[in-house]
Formats: C-alpha cells, sequence, structure tokens
C-alpha cells in the first residue's frame, strides 16, 4: 500500500521540517497558504540539527524521529549539507530511518514561464535505497576499485508496485521502466523482471520497457511520450534532474518520499544562502510538495485549489520572483496565490 | 600513436559488422556511397546471429578485426535471456581492448531540433565501469553488479582527452562523476583526471556531478567543451546530448585502442522498429564511414563524402521524417551521391 489514508474532515498532524537558509520563509509561505486554504492540518514543527546521541555519534534528535513516527507524514525544507568527512548526510539520515523506499518527482511544465519545452508532463520513480548508493566499495589491489550495485527482489518489488499503484491513482495512463539489462543482466534483469510481474497485475496500466540511453535521447527530443517512469536508483537520480532541468529547475520541481514508516515532502533545491531571510526566494518547489502531500493523504480538493491558484499565479506573472525574472517579494507572491484561494 | 591497418594493393580492408534493426540497410548504403566515390577500401562482411548462444560468428569478427586493424559496426544484439551470455558490441570492445569513445557532437546548421551551435566532444572510457559485466546472486532475489575503475585506464582516458584537447585547440575539459556517493570507484577515476589535467595547465578543467551535469546539459550546454566520463555516464551524456542537437540518426562515434579502431553511429541504437521501412537516417553510419576514411588516411574521399553530406542535409533540405523531413534513406543517400558525381575530383 502507499501508506496511510485519511479522507475525513478530521484535523491530522504533521510534521514541519524547515530546515536551514531559505527554508523558514518558504515554510512559512507554505503554512500562510495553507491555513488561507483551511486544510485541515496542524503543523507540528521540529528541529532536525543533529545533536550528539549517547554514543558520542551526531544524529537527528529523537523529538523529530517520534514526531515522524507518530504522523506518519512530513514536509520539509532545504537541510545544509555539513561539510567535513565523518559526517553523514542528513537527508541520507532521514531516509534511512523512516525507511523512504521510494523517490517520486513530478516534473511538468509551468504555462507563463518559457522554456525550451511546454509539452513536460512526467513522473519519475525512483528506487531509494540500494543500487548504486549500496556503499559498498573495495580496493581490489592498488589502483583498481570496485563499487557494488544491490538489487533485491523486496526492493524492486515494493518500488514497482508502487509506481503502478501511483499511476492509477493519479489517473495516469503509462508506466515505463527504464532499465540497462542489455548489459547488466542480472541485477537491471530483476529490477526489469519485478517491473513485468507487477504490470501484469494492472492490465489497466500500459506498461513499457526502455533502454536508459534511448529515454535520455527521447526525452530531450520529444519529453510528451512519457507519463510515469519507474527506475533503480542511479538512474531514476540521473532522470529526475534532467527532467527537472527541462521544466526550469529544482526551484519549480516538487519531491515525495513515500516509506514504510511514513512519508516526507520535500522541496530538492539548496538552502539557498545568498538570498536567505532577505524575502526573495521561491516558495513554488516546497508548496508544489506539500501540495503532492496533501494528495497523498486524500485530501484532493484542497490539493486541487492551492495547485491551480499558484499555477495561475505563474502563469499571470505579476508577481514572479527574482529566480523566474520577477522582482516580487517571496511574501508578494505568497499572498498572491492567498487572495485567489480565498476568491475562490 | 598510429594504428596500424591492412594494405593490399593499395586497397584497404576493412571489417564490416552490419549488426540488427537498421544496422544492414545502412552498410548497403555505404557500400553504394564508397563506389560512387571510389573509395579505396574492400569490406569483409561478417554477420553475427543474435538468436544463438555460441560465439563462433563473434570469434571470427574479432580475429577479422584483429587482421584489419579497422572496423565499421552496426549495433548487434544479444536475443539470449541467458545471463551468462554476454552483450557482444562489450565483447568486441573489451577484447579489442578500445578503451577510448569519441564523439564529436557538432550541430548542424539547418537541422531542426531543440539546441543549436553545440560543439561538444564527449570522451568515454569504454572498456570497464559498469559494463565490467560481473555479477552474481547471492542468496535468491539478492544480485550484486560489479562496478570497476582502474588508475591505468582512468589515467589512458585522461591523458588521451588532454593531448585531444591541446592538439585541437580545445579550452576546458569537465570531468563527470558521482564521487560524492561513489567514493572509491568515481573518486579515484576523478582524482586522477585531476592529476593528469595538472599536466596540462593551458587547459582549464572543472568537474560536474552527472545528475547536475544532465541538467546543465539541457538547460545551458553551451558551457561544455571536452568532457570526459566513465562509461555509463558516457552513454547518457552521448544520448543527451546527441537528443539536444537532432536524434539517433546524425552523429557518428569512434572507438580506439591502442591497436584497433571501430566506427559506429554516435548513440548506437539497434533501430529495430524502423528497420526495413526505407525511413532510418543513412546519416550517421555515412558519418562513421566518413571517420573511417579519414583514420585510414583517405582525407579527399572522406572530405568529398562529407561535403555531399552537409550540401544534402543542410542546403538541399534532403531529411528524413527523424529530422522533421519527407524523404526516404534511398533520396538522401541518393542525393549524396548526386553531389559526390558532380563535386570536382582533383
Ligand atoms: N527556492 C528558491 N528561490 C529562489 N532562488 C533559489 C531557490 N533555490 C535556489 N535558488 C538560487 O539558486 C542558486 C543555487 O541554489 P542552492 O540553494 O543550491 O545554493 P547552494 O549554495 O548550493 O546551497 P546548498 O549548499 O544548501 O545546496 C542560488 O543562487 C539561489 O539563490
Ligand atoms: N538511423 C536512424 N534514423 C532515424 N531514427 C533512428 C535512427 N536510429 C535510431 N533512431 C530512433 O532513435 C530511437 C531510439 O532507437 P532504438 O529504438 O533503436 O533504440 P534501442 O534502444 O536500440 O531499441 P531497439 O533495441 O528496440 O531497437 C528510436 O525512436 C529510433 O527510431
Ligand atoms: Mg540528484
Ligand atoms: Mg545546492
Amino acid at each position: 500500500s502507499t501508506g496511510s489514508r485519511f479522507y475525513s474532515s478530521q484535523v491530522r498532524k504533521c510534521t514541519m521540517i524547515p530546515g536551514d537558509g531559505i527554508g523558514p520563509e518558504i515554510s512559512q509561505a507554505v503554512q500562510k497558504i495553507f491555513a488561507t486554504a483551511k486544510v485541515p492540518i496542524e503543523w507540528e514543527t521540529v528541529d532536525v540539527t543533529p545533536v550528539r546521541g549517547p554514543d558520542g555519534k551526531f544524529g537527528i534528535p529523537q523529538a523529530a524521529i517520534d514526531s515522524v513516527n507518530r504522523n506518519k507524514i512530513g514536509l520539509k525544507g532545504p537541510l545544509m549539507t555539513p561539510v567535513g568527512k565523518g559526517h553523514r548526510s542528513l537527508n541520507l539520515a532521514l531516509r534511512k530511518e523512516f525507511n523512504l523506499y521510494a523517490n517520486v518527482r513530478p516534473c511538468r511544465s509551468l504555462e507563463g514561464y518559457k522554456t525550451l519545452y511546454d509539452n513536460v508532463d512526467v513522473v519519475t520513480i525512483r528506487e531509494n535505497t540500494e543500487g548504486e548508493y549500496s556503499g559498498i566499495e573495495h580496493e581490489i589491489v592498488d589502483g583498481v576499485v570496485q563499487s557494488i550495485k544491490l538489487i533485491t527482489e523486496e526492493a524492486s518489488m515494493r518500488v514497482a508496485e508502487f509506481a503502478f499503484e501511483y499511476t492509477r491513482e493519479n489517473k495516469r495512463k503509462k508506466v515505463t521502466a527504464v532499465h540497462k539489462a542489455n548489459i547488466m543482466r542480472m541485477s537491471d534483469g530483476l529490477f526489469l523482471r519485478c517491473c513485468r510481474d507487477v504490470a501484469a497485475k494492472f492490465p489497466d496500466i500500459k506498461f513499457e520497457e526502455k533502454y536508459l540511453d534511448t529515454v535520455c535521447l527521447n526525452m530531450v527530443q520529444d519529453p510528451s511520450q512519457y507519463d510515469v517512469l519507474v527506475m533503480p536508483n542511479l538512474y531514476g537520480d540521473i532522470m529526475s534532474d534532467m527532467c527537472a532541468g527541462l521544466v526550469g529547475g529544482l526551484g519549480l520541481t516538487p519531491s515525495g518520499n513515500i516509506g514504510i514508516n511514513g512519508a516526507l515532502f520535500e522541496s530538492v533545491h539548496g538552502t539557498a544562502p545568498d538570498i536567505a531571510g532577505q524575502d526573495k526566494a521561491n516558495p513554488t518547489a516546497l508548496l508544489l510538495s506539500a501540495v503532492m502531500m496533501l494528495k497523498h493523504m486524500g485530501l484532493v480538493e484542497q490539493a486541487r485549489i492551492i495547485e491551480t491558484a499558484c499555477y495561475e499565479t505563474i502563469k499571470e506573472a505579476k508577481y514572479l520572483t527574482g529566480d523566474l525574472g520577477g522582482k516580487a517579494k517571496c511574501s508578494e507572491f505568497t499572498n498572491e496565490i492567498c487572495a485567489k484561494i480565498s476568491a475562490h | 600513436q598510429k594504428i596500424p591497418v591492412a594494405l593490399y594493393g593499395g586497397r584497404h580492408a576493412v571489417t564490416m559488422l552490419p549488426g540488427s534493426g537498421i544496422g544492414p540497410e545502412l552498410m548497403a548504403y555505404v557500400r553504394d556511397v564508397f563506389r560512387y566515390a571510389g573509395a579505396p577500401v574492400d569490406f569483409e562482411t561478417i554477420n553475427i546471429n543474435p538468436n544463438t548462444d555460441e560465439s563462433d560468428d563473434l570469434i571470427h569478427a574479432i580475429t577479422s578485426i584483429k587482421r584489419n586493424g579497422v572496423a565499421i559496426k552496426g549495433n548487434i544484439e544479444t536475443k539470449s535471456e541467458d545471463t551468462e551470455v554476454q552483450s557482444r558490441n562489450v565483447a568486441i570492445r573489451n577484447e579489442l581492448d578500445l578503451f577510448i569513445n569519441v564523439l564529436n557532437c557538432k550541430s548542424y546548421p539547418g537541422v531542426k531540433c531543440r539546441q543549436s551551435n553545440i560543439d561538444i566532444v564527449i570522451i568515454r572510457q569504454n572498456t570497464e565501469g559498469e559494463y565490467a559485466m560481473l555479477e552474481h546472486e547471492s542468496v535468491h532475489g539478492v544480485v550484486e553488479s560489479m562496478k570497476i575503475v582502474t588508475q591505468s585506464n582512468s589515467e589512458r582516458v585522461a591523458r588521451w582527452a588532454f593531448e585531444y584537447a591541446k592538439r585541437h585547440g580545445r579550452k576546458k575539459v569537465t570531468i563527470v562523476h558521482k564521487a560524492n556517493i561513489m567514493k572509491l570507484s568515481d573518486g579515484l577515476f576523478l582524482e586522477t583526471s585531476r592529476r593528469i589535467a595538472k599536466e596540462y595547465p593551458e587547459i582549464e578543467h572543472n568537474d560536474m556531478i552527472i545528475d547536475n551535469c544532465c541538467m546543465q546539459l539541457v538547460s545551458n550546454p553551451h558551457q561544455f567543451d571536452v568532457m570526459i566520463m566513465t562509461n555509463l555516464y558516457g552513454s547518457i551524456v552521448s544520448n543527451v546530448i546527441c537528443g539536444l542537437i537532432g536524434g539517433a540518426g546524425l552523429l557518428s562515434g569512434r572507438n580506439y585502442g591502442d591497436h584497433y579502431a571501430v566506427f559506429e553511429p554516435g548513440t548506437r541504437n539497434t533501430g529495430t522498429a524502423i528497420a526495413g521501412k526505407n525511413i532510418a537516417n543513412p546519416i550517421a553510419m555515412l558519418n562513421a564511414s566518413v571517420d573511417m576514411l579519414e583514420h585510414l588516411g583517405h582525407q579527399q574521399h572522406a572530405d568529398m563524402i562529407q561535403q555531399a553530406i552537409v550540401k544534402t542535409i543542410c542546403e538541399d533540405n534532403i531529411q528524413t521524417p527523424d529530422l522533421g523531413g519527407h524523404h526516404s534513406s534511398s533520396d538522401v543517400v541518393q542525393r549524396v551521391i548526386d553531389h559526390i558525381v558532380h563535386s570536382d575530383r582533383t
């Protein structure tokens, strides 16, 4: 299953991790928009700044872990990556802690923000726990190193099932499995077989298999031929960023991490220290991530209203932030979205 | 540095591996064009059956390339579901130690596509990395796949790239990697490339993580000049750039080792769906044949065909459907031949 569904109008608690840099301002923008739309959500704000645990190692504070485990759902702004060795990335720690096995990134062309592509509407679903990111590496002899890519049936089935369920729930039509089984015959072969097995259980959804390189070639020529793409970890990492590039970069694309113990939605851009605290940041990526969260919770009507107000505001181009070539402040862009929601 | 080639009575012998899909029809065009251009090349054609697990054809092909030194090939399919049977394309590259793959990605003015004025050279490690094909199932449902990076191969690639940049007046080399995650393997490639870069202070260099690189390629590709990378990233980057400047039917790719050279279309597609329909773009394979003629030292023949290609697609707008045209493959080839026939032979 894709996680818990909440269909009642009862107020739900969601964990909020505002993050660093521009994180607090864009989180505030999202909270304001949600309040205006009267979304039945109560935010529980937590701090994830690493603290020294009893074992002397730095880690996520227990209170934050407890909050996500209790609420099973959270929204997260950008986190500063600590520099220097020995520091595990906080993002990685969160992924491990909550068993976030699938990363979902919808990429859609925004009317009003011109790029070379105006027909992008794809969703990349990336296996998020194994593959090339297994971290198993050795130096076999001097000057010869190996990295191990680990593909398991369990993780492949899990992400494939999620991809098909997501496709059905979001009323999409087709799943493309992206692979390199012509070369990596056993590992990608296993991933592909899992996708095929799951596809057989979803006869209403079209299924196709494509080589990674062919998808790269076709995607930059005509992205409209793809719908939902599912793939192992590294391919997903690369394809998701490339698709974001087609529609204008990480500042506009939402992301969701689906896990066994909960789901965490996040903006994937950085902390933008150069503009932090100046009311200049664009909250779109975090807002659209929050919208994904609402859809995941079954609050589709509110999701639709907020999403439409956001798209409309960008399309009208009266209140655009600097990164989109406008002069508006984050708060002005936010107010305009709120005005549209209130007028609704 | 000079790779030996077979020469019999003033004519070169070259191995031709048509491969599957559109390979055979494209090779027929190459033969036609060579006949009209009077290129002094004889082909030794070897077909590799994609449906068998036997490796007789493959061994025969490799022996032929070892004898001739040079080959032109289409994409060879390996239909076997047996995980023990390796990709034949990879087997050929590994057996001949073709450690470099080069793609000159230069925009054709007159070809409608997403980006114009691109001029990027992709130099890719061609024999190891993710294509090591060392895999095993440790326990049921758990597969390990090895990626191998060696210092010696990384060094050969980096040196080849910086030498290339130096000889061709290129300004910058970008090292593409994922060393933040694959700290040892990609780390070794990155470190080695940086070390070699120090020997070429006149050439600028930088590095970029593969996912960011792909995002940059689709949004701001003009920042790139020469790019070097490990095997899999090479496949990705080649296809992204080819896609941006006209697709799979346009550009050629070159594979080099210390002893042999193999020429082929840049994106290595089979084109199963368009085979036998007279719609495949013949240009990528013709460009591969031009590369081969240059390699053999037949610069005049190479130039003659090259100019005929440019006139056909850029001036006459005789283009196949993949480029937005409405001409057949044979229309394109016929026009190329017409230009060759009418060109001044000096
Ligand atoms: N949401 C946003 N709104 C506006 N501009 C943004 C946003 N996110 C990023 N930018 C801009 O994009 C550029 C790169 O951003 P990014 O956050 O990745 O910076 P960074 O220095 O890499 O930070 P970090 O180290 O946290 O990744 C910056 O110039 C920043 O101003
Ligand atoms: N010479 C060519 N002319 C026109 N289109 C081409 C050419 N070569 C490849 N293509 C197109 O490029 C795309 C990718 O090629 P292709 O389908 O062969 O990839 P592939 O992954 O090798 O698949 P398959 O093994 O099914 O053939 C297809 O749309 C194909 O039609
Ligand atoms: Mg990424
Ligand atoms: Mg950043």
